[in-house]
């Protein structure tokens, strides 16, 4: 018992002599220093949830204010309002980011310009404000797939973010047509 | 002469080549400004501490990959951290435990990548033990072998001397728990070591 003791303290007092510096094979210097350069990757990342998410609350409250904004101000024609168009076409088209997504939707920017000329300033504001909210969100989620293209979520959140401002082009461009159509029976 | 205070920031390295063992009082201006975001100051700490944190991790991985990874992270997180350390303990203690941290939670990580080192640790012959020499070198290859929780405890206390407090403390474990592995370790190191016909008289 005492030897296995003694052979034990001999092996312990024997491992205080074992190396506590070893080099590393190569420099890990350059590693290092180039992570710390770098300016902080998290923000184009992170930035985009956040301004989605600010959007879609936004849109969620702009568009039922929107809704409301347009019926009250027109709706006393409005007996039972048309629902607004699906537009599926959009939907596959821009989905798909095919070549007609650019001249779709600068149609619908176009368009929208002539809806929101039919907008009280209140509603107009609220559809500017949803859109801008909007619009930052994409600017900040292609920012972020500059340097990470292969990202699949930002890929996913682009075409989401996409859809929504669609969404919101055509809900207004909707509405707007409805009160017109029926002003004009 | 160590490295002096007034070289320039291009210097650092080439100081450091120079001075192995800085006055305690450099260390502190490096740490200084490496703490206002001195680059060439904090490369000066890196290439002081470097062999040391790196021994750590590699005593405690026994893989070459896993040990540069977990030292290069130590580094980079101690540059973030920078700001919070206060000089409470010693420079080396505070990157110590960063290291012990980047340690376990790369091998907490994953399963999967716990497994991966193992199968590493396995294939490798014992890479921490290239800087012992002969009984040392067994010795060392036995340390590796050892089942983790033993080994980072023997590591810590057994190699690098901290007490069962600071090594728990590192560990995020009890007390108690820390003595308890360190027991082990020795039994099973004992057994090896036996096994093998080390014999700890013949360095003296």
């Amino acid at each position: 018992m005492t030897d296995r003791n003694e052979f034990d303290d001999a092996v312990f007092a024997e491992a205080r002599g074992l190396a506590t510096e070893i080099a590393p094979e190569r420099d890990l210097w350059p590693g290092i220093e180039a992570a710390i350069s770098e300016p902080v990757q998290a923000r184009p990342r992170f930035m985009p949830y956040l301004a989605q998410a600010a959007a879609v609350l936004l849109l969620v409250g702009g568009s039922s204010g929107l809704t409301w904004l347009v019926m009250q101000g027109d709706g006393e024609d409005i007996v039972n309002g048309a629902p607004v168009a699906s537009l599926t076409e959009f939907d596959a088209e821009f989905a798909s980011f095919g070549s007609g997504f650019e001249d779709a939707r600068d149609t619908q920017v176009v368009e929208l310009d002539f809806a929101l000329d039919r907008l009280s300033p209140e509603a107009r504001a609220d559809v500017e404000e949803n859109l801008a909210i909007i619009r930052t969100a994409i600017d900040e989620i292609n920012t972020a797939l500059e340097s990470e293209p292969d990202n699949v979520l930002l890929q996913e959140m682009l075409i989401d973010t996409y859809r929504k401002e669609l969404d919101v082009m055509r809900e207004v461009g909707g509405l707007t047509k409805d009160v017109m159509s029926r002003q004009d029976i | 002469m160590p490295a002096l205070l007034t070289a320039s920031a291009s210097d650092y390295s080439q100081s450091m080549v120079v001075a192995s063992q800085p006055a305690k009082s450099e260390e502190a201006a490096w740490i200084r400004r490496a703490q206002r975001q001195d680059m060439r100051a904090f490369e000066a700490l890196y290439r002081l501490h470097i062999d040391r944190v790196y021994g750590l991790c590699l005593r405690m991985t026994g893989n070459v990959a896993e040990a540069e990874d977990c030292a290069q992270e130590a580094f980079i997180q101690a540059w973030n951290k920078l700001d919070k350390f206060r000089g409470d303990s010693a420079f080396s203690t505070w990157l110590h435990r960063i290291a012990v941290n980047a340690v376990l939670g790369r091998m907490r990580s994953s399963k999967r990548e716990q497994d991966r080192i193992k199968a590493a640790s396995e294939l490798s012959s014992a890479p921490s033990a290239i800087n012992d020499t002969g009984s040392l070198r067994d010795l060392a290859e036995a340390v590796d072998r050892l089942p983790e929780g033993a080994r980072h405890v023997f590591v810590l206390s057994g190699i690098y001397g901290y007490s069962h407090e600071e090594a728990s403390d590192m560990l995020g474990i009890a007390v108690g728990t820390s003595k308890a592995q360190l027991h082990r370790a020795r039994r099973l190191l004992s057994q090896q070591l036996k096994k093998d016909g080390y014999d700890p008289e013949e360095r003296r």
